[in-house]
């Protein structure tokens, strides 16, 4: 993963992207928007701490808006 | 608490060891959770069958590990356990404790969950078995405040861990304990924030006795080894032969590679360096007498895993030798560990251990990815099929031209 | 907000001084009694004392845990890879009265040398969502009966027993001397109405390792190849709408030979000797009286020293059926990825 500071752009085309899609894997954003995996995975990190995306973990861990997804029933 | 009897789970307190249903109980007198938990498990017992689901979002702001969702699947009968989760927590290098740090974790786990826990999971950590959605921000939040940090789940870096090594081990090879400590705190990121294809996990074991199980259970085993020949004390090798112990039916005849010859007549052990695997057989059975050499490091392998999807994996040796000493040389370990992830990254499907993404790309196109040389110690024996992908860039050196000169 | 990425508790806290004395400086150790281990150091001695535990425990198993070493440890305990507990006595002194402390409040010292050790075991009906068994009664109901050799060393060598309560095999029961693996014989059975309610039918297509699952866009639903089906329950993980769990069918499996020391052989998988025993609960005495026939076997006819893998391998696995009088079926004769590997292309063998 990359360090330092997130590229907003980046970050604004997560959320993008996220918005037309139920949850994803992080590797298939990278693939969607044309940007460097590190860079979406730090983008995700800082994203995550501001609670607008959040982790789901169904048999591997994708990515979803916060709230997107809910729990079982 | 409801007096519910459970019949089935009382046959499981008779025998001498010690029981899960006194445990449960135990728990079951202070928390509604663990006393639901019993007439599940009872009901279990009597159907043959589990009742839990797995699933969703359960987390900490910042992280996307940690905490794995249990629901139970019938919330009207059991309401307390409607949402039961599994909180993990990293184990201290080695699992010691002092009883202070051990009463902290009791303490913030009887206020907000079930008081059941797991000493420990299969991968290392503490386990906290069973909290409320509601609980988990708190419970974080207080752990982390008596320095405590939650453990991996999900597509991420799974919580290290480590045999007991120079804590209280006289055949470690390197410092296991510092290596788990520090090489976990390295990569938090790849820990705490799932951005793989599945899971990967590393283990360090500090000789080839692999107490930790690395070589089959972790995608990565850093398994302790010496490159110079082990060391033989004579005077302690006629202490051995004064107890009467059988030196030559219990070490040599069982040396794999027969590099150890005994002398009965001087009561002398020798040994043909270049010949010995490093096994640990026979510093396991004589340990006053024979060592470990002095130049020691660690065998880096990649790839094990458990049986599902693609089969059982060993790991595969992909570095023989690494100097484990300092931390400086944790540095060259941990670039190796950042290639070979990103290689993984870049080419593993969703579900995909990294043992299955190299056996379906081969071997070859991994080195290369990783950028490693082939060393003979990679593989037990060599191909036996011509089937070679050659690299067409490569061929001009090796072919020759029809009148015999070099192209 | 809380800290984060602080990491574990630093383990040189939770030392005792005896080990920061003699860290890196063990010299050697020794085993004077079951369940006691004697390390000793370039200044110092420490006695370890293990003690079983059944893992799934409560805190306040843990606070008695705390007692103890408090009297007896000067506060310091640790916990093995096989989830025992030792206590790290640093003074000779305090050894025996530890010991009578330990026998009297009931707890069971051994688990060393030749000896069985704990059982490392998953959650089972506890805790998991896809378990063909219990993990933890049937771990008791070993343990019980093999108790014999837990707290004795009188086994030809080491025995490391595992046990996974569904075929993904978590803990390492895929390299252990002796296996306990619960089995799913049957497909998934699915619940077209609960897929029809909001089940992303994508995801769950693609949860099958094996490709066994397609759409069925007709019903709005999917449809399962039952051939390609080997019953790992990632799809109930998806949707609880593919009942895995089918408390006729699911039952153990016994598996042995597997090892992971790389000690005069090297580390080797378990391999399957019996491919069904039912799940008698609470205390399945048939699979508890398969191992310890196993386990007789091999200790009436070991070498010393000799883990229950290397002495399979050395008789051959065709006679070990003989011996153990165990029937042999094709279910035993592997059929999947890499099952080249297990057939026999030499002509000489044993009966």
């Amino acid at each position: 993963m990359q360090k330092g500071p997130a590229d907003p752009a980046i970050k604004a085309k997560i959320l993008e992207y996220l918005a037309k899609v139920q949850k994803a894997k992080s590797r298939d954003v990278a693939v969607a928007i044309g940007e460097k995996k590190g860079d979406v995975d730090n983008a995700v990190k800082e994203l995550t701490a501001e609670d607008l995306v959040e982790y789901l973990y169904i048999t591997t861990t994708f990515i979803c808006l916060k709230g997107k997804v809910q729990t079982p029933q | 608490m409801t007096e519910k009897k459970t019949p089935l789970l009382d046959e499981l307190e008779k025998g001498k060891w010690p029981s899960f249903v006194t445990e449960i109980k135990r728990a079951a007198v202070k928390n509604a959770a663990s006393a639901e938990l019993l007439q599940v498990l009872e009901k279990s017992y009597e159907q043959r069958r589990g009742h839990w689901k797995h699933g969703g979002i359960v987390g900490v702001r910042g992280y996307g590990g940690g905490v794995i969702g249990r629901y139970v699947d019938e919330p009207q009968n059991f309401p307390n356990l409607a949402e039961f989760h599994t909180i993990r927590l990293l184990q201290p290098s080695g699992w010691f404790y002092n009883t202070k740090a051990l009463r902290t974790v009791c303490d913030i786990w009887e206020k907000h969950g079930s008081g059941l826990t797991n000493m420990h999971g299969s991968t290392g950590d503490i386990i906290l078995l069973g909290c409320k959605t509601e609980s988990i921000q708190p419970i974080f939040d207080e752990f982390s405040e008596a320095g405590f940090d939650l453990g991996g789940s999900g597509s991420c870096l799974r919580t290290p861990n480590c045999c007991v090594g120079p804590g209280r081990c006289e055949h470690a090879c390197y410092d296991t304990l510092e290596a788990c400590y520090n090489i976990t705190n390295e990569f938090m990121d790849e820990l705490h924030r799932p951005m793989w294809p599945y899971k990967s996990k590393i283990k360090f074991s500090g000789c080839a006795n692999d107490c930790t199980s690395s070589i089959a259970r972790a995608d990565c085993s850093v398994i302790g080894t010496w490159r110079d020949t082990l060391i033989i004390d004579q005077d302690a090798v006629k202490e051995y032969v004064a107890d009467k112990f059988p030196i030559q039916v219990a070490v040599c005849d069982k040396c794999p590679t027969r590099c150890l010859k005994y002398n009965k007549e001087t009561q002398e052990l020798s040994i043909v360096g270049e010949d010995c695997t490093r096994c640990m057989h026979c510093i396991n059975l004589m340990p006053k007498a024979i060592q470990p050499g002095k130049e020691k490091g660690a065998t880096i392998l990649i790839g094990g895993k458990s049986t599902i999807v693609q089969s059982a994996f060993m790991s595969w040796v992909i570095v023989p030798f690494m100097k484990m000493e300092t931390e400086d040389d944790f540095e060259p370990f941990k670039d190796l560990m950042r290639r070979i992830w990103e290689w993984w990254d870049e080419n593993g499907k969703s579900r995909e251990r990294i043992g299955e993404t190299i056996y379906r790309l081969g071997m070859t196109k991994f080195l290369k990815g990783i950028e490693v040389d082939p060393v003979p110690q990679m593989v037990f024996r060599p191909r036996a099929n011509p089937y070679v992908f050659w690299n067409q860039d490569d061929l001009d050196s090796s072919g020759t031209a029809l009148d015999g000169s070099k192209l | 907000m809380a800290k984060l990425d602080q990491g574990p508790p630093h383990y040189k806290k939770m030392l005792p001084p005896v080990i920061l004395e003699n860290y890196g400086k063990w010299k050697y150790h020794e085993i004077p009694s079951p369940g006691v281990l004697k390390h000793v150091g370039e200044s110092g001695v420490l006695y370890s004392v293990r003690v079983g535990s059944p893992r799934l425990v409560s805190i306040d198993f843990v606070r008695d845990l705390c007692v103890v070493a408090d009297e007896f440890c000067d506060g310091f305990l640790r916990f093995t890879t096989r989830n025992n507990v030792e206590f790290l006595v640093s003074d000779e002194a305090k050894l025996q009265p530890l010991l009578d402390s330990l026998e009297a409040k009931g707890y069971c010292v051994g688990g060393t040398g030749a000896s069985i050790s704990n059982i490392v075991h998953t959650q089972g009906w506890v805790h998991c969502h896809t378990p063909a068994t219990d993990a933890s009664g049937v771990v008791k109901a070993v343990m019980d009966d093999l108790y014999e050799y837990f707290n004795t060393m009188q086994l030809p060598a080491k025995l490391k027993m595992g046990l996974a309560c569904c075929l993904n095999m978590c803990g390492a029961a895929h390299c252990s001397d002796i296996a306990i693996v619960g089995v799913h014989r049957t497909p998934p059975r699915i619940n077209h109405d609960m897929i029809r309610k909001g089940t992303e039918i994508p995801s769950l297509v693609a949860s099958c390792p094996t490709g066994a699952i397609r759409p069925d866009p007709k019903n709005k639903s999917v449809i399962v190849n039952n051939d390609k089906c080997m019953y790992c329950g990632n799809c109930y993980t998806m949707s609880a709408a593919m009942e895995i769990l089918d408390p006729k069918n699911d039952g153990i499996a016994i598996l042995i030979g597997g090892k992971t020391s790389n000690a005069r052989s090297a580390p080797s998988f378990s391999r399957m000797v019996i491919p069904f025993l039912p799940n008698t609960a609470p205390r399945w005495p048939e699979t508890t009286e398969a191992i310890r026939k196993i386990l007789e076997l091999w200790i009436a006819n070991a070498h010393k020293g000799e883990r229950v893998g290397e002495w399979v391998e050395r008789i051959g696995w065709e006679r070990f059926f003989s011996l153990a009088e165990l029937p042999f079926s094709d279910m035993l004769i592997d059929d999947y990825i890499f099952s080249r590997e297990t057939f026999r292309t030499s002509a000489a063998f044993k009966y």
